[in-house]
């Protein structure tokens, strides 16, 4: 850089010409090779590493706060969370008794059909980290990266259903873009009847739009949305959605859908990153469960 | 000369970092679409107040930084800041002279500039992002400028 800079009052001018049109080559450069090649991953997984300690040192004293918040809550607060999760927790085991059987069950239907496409074979779990990327794009960042064996277009999961895709993989962050993204589809099929449709993001947290379906498809406000495994990148028969709103103009050869996302999009703190199990004919044992989140 | 170049840089590299994270601090997502600029209007003080201590090469390396962070092409918001860097130090004799209101104006029109390029950089790679809020940050920044060139002096004089 000191062989660029020229002191002399008179060079100055052509000095500053001559920096802003190398850097200007330098930054098309890397725009077209980003683009058009895959070679910048490297580097930019390099960049990614070293763009971390602003991002925690931002992110750390939410953090912070959130451990002296947590640390000290009351005892009566602990107990009434403790009887809440108890009671949550029996409902839970309730509904999982006959899990395990079903699971087993759609194995052996799909081994027929020789199709295990979209079954889930492991997780893990990512913080969501405190740090906006951008803000006109549907994005988080989260502490997991190509070190914990993240790939592009991993299917991400929360508590509540499909959260989105990885979009892209640093060393130890990745960045995931959720389904509300305006640049996001995901293929989904309706619970009720099974009929199958694209479910596309419009950049609004709260909303997804089904645009393809025509007038007469059979949707109705309430209707379960559901992943259908089709496309191979997320696992089927996950929550997506549920029909917030259709209006059907007679003038109109597509309806116009409104879809509330069952992901809690703006809230959530905990991501699932799945694997999705190899496509084989064979039967397999059911999955183990989740391994427990680490503190 | 040398000494003074590198008494500079410190400050330089400082500003430039606080101004960083202050682009990814997390903010409601009503307030998000109203953040101003900052490492931009830093990048510019820098080229303005002091152009031979390296503004362009500021310019060009807080723009990868903020493409590694905001995670977009490689090289958008460097192509940007540098073509603006450099408009800017080229303005900067004349700024100099300018009330503040006519500062502003400038500082609008160099900010108006890098979103346009970043707007175009969006459309050419295509993933356009067309909402009208993205013009907004312009307008937000150059109201900034005065609070920034204040304290800017202020860590400067140091």
């Amino acid at each position: 850089m000191v062989a660029f800079r020229s002191t002399d009052a008179s060079g100055r001018t052509t000095g500053l010409l001559f920096r802003c049109v190398l850097f200007c080559l330098l930054a098309l450069a890397l725009i077209i090779v980003d683009k058009r090649y895959d070679h910048l991953g490297k580097i930019r997984r390099l960049l990614s590493v070293v763009a971390y300690p602003v991002q925690v040192a931002v992110a750390s004293p939410f953090e912070g706060w959130n451990w002296f918040r947590d640390s000290v809550t009351t005892r009566d607060a602990l107990r009434s969370d403790k009887a809440k999760l108890e009671a949550e927790l029996r409902v839970a085991q309730f509904r999982l008794q006959r899990y395990e059987a079903l699971e087993a069950e759609t194995q052996r239907l799909r081994a027929l059909r020789d199709n295990t496409a979209g079954s889930t074979d492991r997780f893990v779990v990512g913080d969501v980290m405190n740090v906006d990327l951008d803000a006109f794009r549907e994005r988080v960042l989260v502490d997991k990266g190509a070190g914990d064996g993240i790939y592009v277009g991993q299917a991400v999961l929360d508590s509540g259903g499909v959260f989105g895709q990885v979009a892209r993989v640093g060393q130890l962050t990745s960045e995931v873009i959720l389904v509300s993204d305006a640049a996001h589809a995901i293929p989904v099929q309706i619970n009720r009847n099974g009929l199958r449709t694209v479910a596309v993001g419009t950049g609004d947290t709260n909303r997804l739009k089904l645009p393809y379906l025509p007038t007469s498809a059979d949707v109705v406000a309430g209707d379960l949305l559901v992943t259908s495994g089709l496309g191979g990148g997320f696992p089927a028969g996950y929550p997506v959605g549920t029909v917030a709103e259709v209006k059907r103009d007679p003038a109109q050869s597509l309806a116009d859908v409104d879809v509330k996302p069952a992901a809690a999009l703006d809230r959530s703190k905990e991501l699932l990153f799945v694997w999705l199990k190899p496509q084989a004919a064979e039967l397999q044992p059911p999955p183990k469960p989740a391994p427990v989140p680490k503190k | 000369m040398m000494r003074e170049t590198r008494i500079r840089r410190l400050p330089m590299a400082l500003s430039a970092l606080v101004a960083l994270a202050l682009a990814v601090l997390p903010l409601p997502a009503v307030l998000d679409a109203f953040r101003p600029d900052f490492l931009v209007l830093v990048v510019f003080y820098w080229c303005i107040e002091s152009p031979r201590a390296g503004g362009l090469s500021l310019a060009f390396f807080s723009g990868l930084a903020l493409d590694v962070i905001h995670g977009v092409v490689l090289g958008q918001h460097a192509l940007a800041l540098t073509l603006m860097g450099a408009w800017a130090t080229n303005l900067r004799l004349r700024i100099r002279v300018f009330s503040m209101l006519s500062q502003c104006l400038v500082v609008f029109a160099l900010l108006t500039g890098y979103q346009f390029i970043l707007f175009w950089v969006d459309g050419a790679t295509g993933n356009p992002v067309t909402t009208f809020f993205r013009w907004l940050a312009p307008f937000i920044g150059a109201l900034l400028w005065p609070v920034l060139l204040g304290v800017m002096g202020k860590v400067h004089e140091r």
